[in-house]
């Protein structure tokens, strides 16, 4: 034996891994394109009202055109029978354009082919600041800007709470647990409480960071320069949501580490003779790692949620401040992008939970099965 | 060999007046407590010493201190502690004076390991059993993955698991398998002294007469010294060399298993003995009346007077504690235990 022993033990592993993870993520697949689609479709049958927006995209064609008719020259001397008929027929080549003549149960499923294939067609009323109607270049302009702002702060909050609470969890009862505590219940207010508070201090009290945008006017032309003052106006909204979140995420995972601190494994680990640090890392941390993974997916879709209103407060040009202007102006095709980018980054972000369950904790399987 | 005659003849420590450096010897061993209501006395003054390849079993009820014991020799403190003192040689050095990196890397596991009370969920979830079991040889010794699983693999060998089970993780195997596993896990490191905290007490009687098995086929093989601490004194009798019977914080009674099992001295340890079910015995087992002492509140004379059916004036003050010539140890007033009016003849 000797030699090979470990050798065979390893690659028998990692195979049964690798097919374990491969089964469990092609079911999973399935099952997120499933609750995608059904999502999207709701949304295409609620953006629309269930077709009685149709009617009045048929009243708005009539009106405009007739409109059109009214102010243009060339049609003043023709007789009204004749102009009514001209009229007429536009609209209807415009209701046919739009394809308004097919009932509306037939166009939602092609609009959902459309919406689950990301071709998400032309906006209304929007454009992008490039000037595009396609709504996918609208969307691809945002964003970047989301990923950029959410991505920073819900790193920065989830790295170091996850650090301080297992550092406070060693230090129970000391003066820095104690104020910890004391200040959890300041996330009860969102993140967009506090960047008013933010821009009123460091924006007009005392003026050394950009109230809002994210970058300055006009961009510099220098790829540094350009990224330092994209930079400068990321702190204060991502101050804003590192604050709203940070107590109360230190606060939960160091009680969820004094409990699992006291598993018999761990105390098991400590007569071992293993470090603080390989007991911290390997005991505490690696067998917990699915309960905290589940509860940063938890905070990522909360501050998707809150998106709307932080971009707004800030003047982010990010895919919140794009619904809501979108929804003001019932853009309809960009509602329904915007809800599509979410429902997909949404079952991507689960997927990957999946995923990452499947590779950190050997007992999550599919069927029962023993592979 | 004076060691071997010495644990031949089951005393450990002395053979033939000669006093031999015991593997493990505790001087006052004490570990109290803060509690809300005032301070727990859960090791109370401990002098006990466990010879090269003795096995040591130590008998108790629940609460009387074992567990806190293992905890004290480990240096395992809970936040609560109030008292820790008194002396632990272990191989010719006072481990208490250590510091707390030198007794990580010096004394846990490569000089004293264990096999914990819930043994069965002493194995990290989700990490594979092999690499619980070779760690501490990466830990302590520095060696490679490869080697460690090597030796993990003749460890699983000896305690009777196939060696493709490293691969497993915990839960993939039984209570029986799990209990194996941390057993190979105590011993991979080639520690001189293991610990076992009611090493059998969550297996049926099955998969415990197993485990007692692998256990007594280690001691012969390795010369392994063990600490059994346990409430069954049925299974302690299979493997003891001596017997330490513990009672409030303190032991009572310290004898040759021999001795113990057959003619104990001291007046609980009689109750207790009479207590167990025999098969060949057809007079019912008794029943000790009455509760053991609260920890909080302990009486200044003898601990067990207020059960006691031999009961005397000077019980009342702390009774004292009686060598005899063999190093057998009991702490009692009565000058031989209060004759045999107590326990029915166990032959």
């Amino acid at each position: 034996m000797s030699k090979e022993v470990g050798a065979v033990v390893s690659r028998v592993g990692w195979l049964r891994s690798a097919q374990r993870i491969a089964a469990f993520a092609a079911v999973r697949i399935a099952g997120l394109f499933v609750t995608v689609a059904i999502a999207v479709y709701l949304t295409i049958v609620i953006a629309n009202m269930g077709g009685k927006v149709d009617e009045l995209r048929i009243v708005q064609i009539q009106s405009t055109i007739a409109e059109a008719a009214r102010a243009n020259p060339a049609f003043a001397s023709m007789p009204s029978d004749e102009k009514l008929k001209l009229i007429e027929s536009q609209v209807q080549n415009e209701i046919v354009r739009l394809r308004l003549d097919q009932p509306f149960a037939e166009r939602s499923v092609d609009y959902l082919w459309q919406a689950l294939r990301l071709n998400l067609g032309r906006a209304e009323q929007m454009h992008s600041d490039s000037g595009s109607r396609e709504v996918a270049s609208i969307i691809a302009e945002r964003l970047p800007a989301t990923l950029l702002l959410f991505g920073t702060a819900q790193l920065l909050v989830f790295f170091s709470s996850i650090w301080i609470a297992l550092h406070l969890s060693r230090r129970y009862g000391s003066w820095l647990d104690r104020i910890v505590i004391a200040l959890a219940p300041s996330s009860a207010a969102p993140g967009w409480f506090y960047g008013i508070f933010l821009i009123l201090a460091f924006s007009f009290l005392t003026p050394i960071l950009p109230p809002g945008g994210m970058v300055a006017a006009p961009p510099p032309e220098d790829p540094v320069e350009y990224a330092l003052s994209v930079a400068g106006h990321m702190v204060l909204p991502v101050a804003a949501m590192f604050l709203s979140s940070i107590f109360i995420s230190i606060y939960s995972w160091r009680t969820f580490f004094l409990i699992h601190a006291s598993e018999d494994y761990v105390e098991m680990a400590k007569a071992k003779g293993l470090s603080s640090s390989q007991i911290e890392m390997r005991y505490i941390l690696r067998p917990t790692l699915p309960p905290i993974v589940t509860s940063f997916a938890f905070m990522l879709i909360g501050l998707w949620g809150g998106a709307i209103i932080l971009e707004q407060v800030f003047n982010w040009p990010g895919l919140g401040s794009l619904a809501f202007r979108a929804i003001g102006f019932r853009d309809t095709p960009v509602i329904i992008a915007t809800v599509v980018i979410f429902a997909y980054l949404l079952a991507v972000t689960v997927l990957l939970l999946d995923l990452v369950y499947a590779v950190l904790d050997p007992r999550v399987k599919l069927g029962g099965g023993r592979s | 060999m004076k060691t071997a005659e010495a644990i031949e003849h089951g005393t450990g420590t002395t053979a033939g007046g000669v006093a031999e450096e015991p593997l493990l010897r505790t001087e006052g061993l004490r570990l109290h407590y803060r509690a809300e209501r005032g301070v727990v006395r859960a090791v109370d003054g401990i002098d006990l010493s466990i010879g090269r390849g003795e096995a040591v079993v130590v008998l108790g009820e629940s609460g009387c201190g074992k567990s806190s014991l293992t905890k004290a020799l480990l240096r395992m403190l809970p936040r609560n502690v109030a008292t820790y003192s008194g002396s632990v040689w272990f191989e010719g050095r006072n481990i208490m004076s250590l510091d707390d990196e030198t007794f990580r890397r010096e004394v846990r596991w490569v000089g004293i390991s264990m096999v914990m009370q819930a043994a069965m969920n002493a194995l990290n979830p989700v990490v594979r059993v092999g690499e619980q079991v070779a760690e501490p040889l990466r830990v302590h010794r520095g060696w490679s993955n490869a080697r460690a699983l090597e030796r993990a693999a003749e460890m699983f060998d000896l305690v009777g698991l196939p060696s493709d089970f490293l691969s497993r993780y915990p839960f993939e195997l039984s209570g029986g398998m799990r209990q194996r596993a941390v057993l190979a896990m105590a011993l991979v490191a080639e520690p001189k002294l293991v610990i076992l905290d009611e090493p059998t007490s969550a297996l049926d009687v099955l998969t415990q007469a197993n485990i007692m098995n692998v256990l007594k086929g280690i001691k012969a093989r390795l010369g392994t010294s063990f600490l059994l601490i346990t409430h069954d004194v049925a299974t302690s009798s299979e493997i003891a060399n001596r017997v330490a019977l513990m009672y409030a914080g303190q032991f009572v009674e310290i004898a040759s298993a021999a001795r113990f099992f057959s003619a104990p001295s001291h007046p609980y340890s009689r109750l207790l003995m009479a207590s167990v079910p025999r098969l060949h015995d057809p007079r019912p087992p008794i029943h000790i009346p009455g509760q053991p002492p609260n920890l909080l509140d302990l009486p200044v004379g003898c601990r067990f007077a207020s059960r006691c059916p031999s009961r005397l004036a000077a019980c009342g003050d702390p009774p004292p504690v009686r060598r005899d010539a063999a190093g057998n140890v009991s702490r009692c007033w009565l000058e031989d235990g209060g004759g045999g009016s107590v326990a029915r003849d166990p032959r």
